[in-house]
């Protein structure tokens, strides 16, 4: 079992090192076919975000993009598809990625080395937000301590 | 503008980019750049190259800082001559920066904001003095300081997002209603501006415009030619988780996350429309990286263009084509740029001119005079 949403397969498995997720996409490919439903493609994404003032949407810029769909089939006839979507320029990261998302979604043969590799990735990633968490606890500030006897004292 | 052919110019041009080159490594150190030391030990400068040159890819704009020596507009036009060659493959749903993973979050309008103030990697605080201790770090002490930084702190238990400070303005009705939908957000990079522009052509422009230029601009409006006198309700940085479908499923998935600047100002009262309460005014600022100065004057400006926008422009900050079309850091050092190109025959062509006009000012001067008699 894993217990970490697919939607959020693609993003741990980024955080690890790109030789370790192609080794394991390897892995899967040498034992089931692995059909390209669309070619491995990276570009550009406009990235659209919503203006925090009057929740306009606009476009911020552009990201780099690599994605992925491919359809695996085990010996035996069962077939899973799998995809990624990834802040990347590297569309064979992509295709791994979307190698190892079919393998697990599809629970195929070895699905469960590509749900440890997901849990690891998924720890590392947790592990840069807790220290991201800990850049705001160390600098969490309480201004209401000031000028409490003279108020607003140094404000403009 | 006419332009002429030099000779022996391919050589001249292969012997500037290896002087260049040579300058580079004139260095004592034998060491060469590595591009993770530009994405990280000079975080800042990365993240303007990224947000000038509209592409949020921090190692390539490493790569261009250290090519072009620490030239941002010239790293910056790297980066875009870069995009102009790769295929747009998707444009994301609408991200919501509510979302956003901080690592600083600070109010200039409220001493207490829901979830706290975090003062975050800044330098507000701090003295401008010279640490001469960095002139001669050693590795082990540099390697130090991440491994001491952590270990110092307590298992941080705070939420992984946390809410705007606007909404809590706009909950008691201090603020204008949220816009309605109004379609697809303009593309810069596809469309030109042609004025009048939607507010999104701004923003979008100014994200990724130049920082100084933006800086003086709504520094103008700081100092008297404007009147937008912004409070801070709330800046933040931190990493946006980016969405995007899901391949086989449809569903929002994680594809990554960028690292944003963002700023919202409350500004100046105003009556509403008709029977309508009057509210704050409100600007915003928002760009790639971690570049303040650029989000704040960002907000600024966005303050002062919708003005502009509905009532005409009173001063130079809130008139759009004004802003919009001088504030890209590529297309300005562009123009810049050019003049040091070899301009022989315009120039030519003026010192023709100037000599004529010379010699027919000279024969008026020996010319006898006209007596004019009472």
């Amino acid at each position: 079992m894993i217990d970490i949403p697919r939607k959020e397969w693609a993003a741990a498995l980024s955080a690890l090192p790109a030789k370790e997720v192609k080794a394991a996409a390897e892995s899967f490919a040498s034992s089931c076919g692995v059909r390209d439903v669309t070619l491995p493609q990276s570009g550009l994404g406009l990235f659209t975000l919503r203006d925090g003032a009057f929740h306009e949407a606009f476009h911020l810029g552009e990201v780099p993009v690599a994605r992925a769909h491919v359809v695996l089939r085990t010996p035996d006839g069962h077939e899973s598809s799998g995809g990624a979507v990834i802040i990347d320029d590297r569309a064979t990261i992509a295709r791994a990625i979307a190698v190892i998302d079919g393998a697990l979604a599809g629970r195929l043969p070895g699905w469960e080395t590509a749900a440890a590799l997901v849990e690891r990735g998924y720890s590392a990633r947790a592990g840069k937000l807790a220290e991201r968490k800990h850049i705001l606890a160390s600098t969490r500030v309480d201004f209401s301590l000031l000028g409490q006897a003279d108020e607003e004292d140094g404000d403009e | 503008m006419s332009y002429v052919a030099i000779k022996g110019g391919k050589a001249a041009i292969d012997g500037a980019a290896a002087a260049a080159e040579f300058l580079r490594g004139d260095d004592d150190s034998g060491e060469p750049l590595k591009l993770s030391a530009i994405e990280y030990q000079l975080r800042l400068l990365t993240s303007r190259v990224v947000s000038e040159g509209g592409v949020y890819h921090p190692r390539l704009a490493a790569l261009a800082i250290k090519q072009f020596q620490g030239d941002t507009l010239e790293a910056a036009f790297a980066l875009r001559a870069y995009r102009s060659t790769k295929p747009r493959l998707l444009a994301t749903p609408v991200q919501d920066s509510a979302n956003m993973r901080c690592i600083r979050r600070i109010s200039a309008a409220f001493k207490d904001i829901p979830g706290g103030q975090m003062i975050g990697p800044c330098y507000d605080y701090a003295l401008r003095l010279l640490r001469l201790d960095l002139a001669n770090e050693n590795p082990e002490a540099f390697q130090a300081v991440a491994r001491t930084f952590l270990a110092a702190l307590p298992e941080a238990d705070l939420p992984d997002s946390f809410p705007k400070v606007l909404d809590a303005l706009r909950s008691e009705g201090l603020l204008p209603p949220v816009a309605e939908s109004l379609g697809e957000p303009f593309d810069i990079t596809r469309e030109p501006l042609v004025f009048p522009v939607p507010r999104s052509a701004a923003l979008a422009t100014m994200a990724r415009a130049e920082t100084g230029s933006l800086l003086a601009m709504a520094y103008s409006n700081m100092r008297g030619y404007g009147d937008v006198h912004p409070t801070v309700a709330e800046l933040r940085v931190g990493y946006i988780p980016v969405m995007a479908p899901h391949p086989v499923t449809g569903e929002p998935m994680e594809a990554g996350e960028v690292l944003v600047t963002e700023c919202e100002v409350v500004a100046m009262y105003e009556s509403g429309k008709t029977g309508s309460l009057p509210t704050f005014t409100l600007g915003y600022g928002a760009c790639f990286g971690h570049n303040e100065v650029k989000a704040v004057s960002m907000a600024i400006l966005d303050r002062s263009l919708q003005k502009g926008m509905r009532d005409g422009p009173g001063n130079p900050s809130e008139d759009p084509e004004f802003v919009l079309l001088h504030v890209d850091g590529v297309d300005s050092m562009g123009f810049a740029s050019h003049y040091k190109m070899p301009h022989y025959v315009t120039f030519q062509s003026d010192m023709d001119r100037l000599r004529t006009t010379q010699g027919k000012a000279r024969v008026a001067d020996q010319a006898p005079h006209m007596e004019v008699k009472a």
